[in-house]
């Protein structure tokens, strides 16, 4: 008889794996919360009435944008890192530097979409 | 120093569910996790079971999750994890007792990928070696390195989520043999390795590379082959 280790979700989201792994990680949400947006999207314009105004509002939300916003930019620049570093493997020796590189391309586009949504949002 | 050492605890025979035992012992900032494990197994507790053998990072044996991360307990020290120490058995595979678990699933994909070498051409005139040169040799010199500790395997998300994936280690040693200019089977484990439970399903994630306790640009050598596989070409 043996303990059957399956790893839940929380266990695997403890493993310590540093930088690289929570790239994976984020690129994951990145991609559920543009499947997310897209099914909303979808149900909002296929529900219509009082369920699809509902729908409507949440993602034209600003929170609900920046969200979105976060997902589809970190999912395509962590995409385009892992495929250079897929086409050229002695790339990988740099692998830290490509992170690295990534946040510094993330970090400033982001926030300046944030700016913009807010401004946009509060600012009236 | 006084090191608190926190113990996955699982006896078949007694448990229905795992447990954690924590035992506050005397330790060096030097000693090693293995020299803790081995003190209370000696002096608190008989029961507790995990695998260990030549003790100098070499075997493979004792690899488990220290503080949350695939290392060997023979190498990891005190100093490098600190006096709060929870050490764990590895993930993805079924735990046996305590912090031993079950290799076979390990083993069995290590097995498909053809871990031998392959040369059925006649041997050189002189009835000797099949030289090549140390270029040659340097081309596949960091995947020799493997120990099967199965650190990299049981770090992987991929294999986490499907233990039918080669995983990282049985890749490695497929690197190994396809990069080796005497072998001659490189297209025959290209094949192997480009089924949908290999290559596929490394995503990246880089944690095999750095819980690999030999250092081994894992990733890189995986990187290599997709390109092999991709271009046809072993270069």
């Amino acid at each position: 008889m043996i303990l059957k280790r399956n790893v839940s979700l929380a266990t695997a989201l403890r493993y310590k794996g540093q930088g690289p792994y929570l790239t994976y990680i984020l690129h994951r949400i990145g991609g559920l919360g543009m499947a997310i947006f897209v099914a909303v999207h979808i149900l909002a314009s296929f529900l219509g009435g009082e369920i699809g105004g509902f729908l409507n509002d949440v993602y034209k939300n600003w929170a609900f944008q920046i969200f979105i916003f976060f997902c589809a930019l970190f999912h395509a620049i962590n995409g385009l890192r892992i495929t250079i570093l897929d086409l050229w493997p002695k790339l990988l020796d740099h692998s830290r530097e490509a992170i690295w590189l990534e946040w510094a391309v993330f970090l400033p586009l982001f926030g300046i979409a944030v700016f913009v949504i807010l401004s946009t949002a509060l600012g009236g | 120093m006084q090191v608190t050492l926190k113990v996955f605890r699982y006896n078949p025979e007694a448990d229905k569910s795992f447990r954690y035992e924590i035992y506050t012992l005397e330790a060096e900032e030097t000693d090693r996790i293995l020299d803790l494990l081995e003190k209370v197994k000696g002096y608190n507790d008989g029961t507790l079971s995990f695998r260990r053998s030549c003790a100098h990072g070499v075997c493979g044996s004792d690899a488990m999750r220290i503080n949350g991360r695939n290392m060997l307990a023979c190498k990891a020290l005190v100093r490098d994890v600190g006096d709060k120490i929870t050490v764990e058995p590895l993930l993805g595979l079924k735990v046996v007792k305590d912090l031993i678990v079950d290799m076979e699933p390990f083993f069995d994909n290590y097995k498909k990928i053809l871990p031998y070498f392959i040369n059925d051409s006649p041997l050189p005139a002189d009835g000797k070696e099949r030289l090549q040169s140390p270029e040659e040799r340097a081309r596949f010199d960091e995947t020799t390195k493997c120990i099967l500790c199965a650190a990299c395997t049981t770090s992987c998300p991929s294999f986490w989520a499907s233990d039918q994936y080669y995983g990282p280690a049985a890749l490695v040693t497929a690197h190994r043999f396809i990069f080796d200019s005497r072998d001659e089977a490189a297209s025959e484990r290209m094949h192997i390795i480009a089924e949908t439970d290999g290559l596929a399903r490394c995503h990246t994630a880089y944690n095999c590379t750095l819980a690999c306790p030999r250092e081994i640009p894992i990733t890189k050598a995986i990187g290599e082959l997709k390109m092999a596989t991709i271009t046809g070409k072993v270069e």
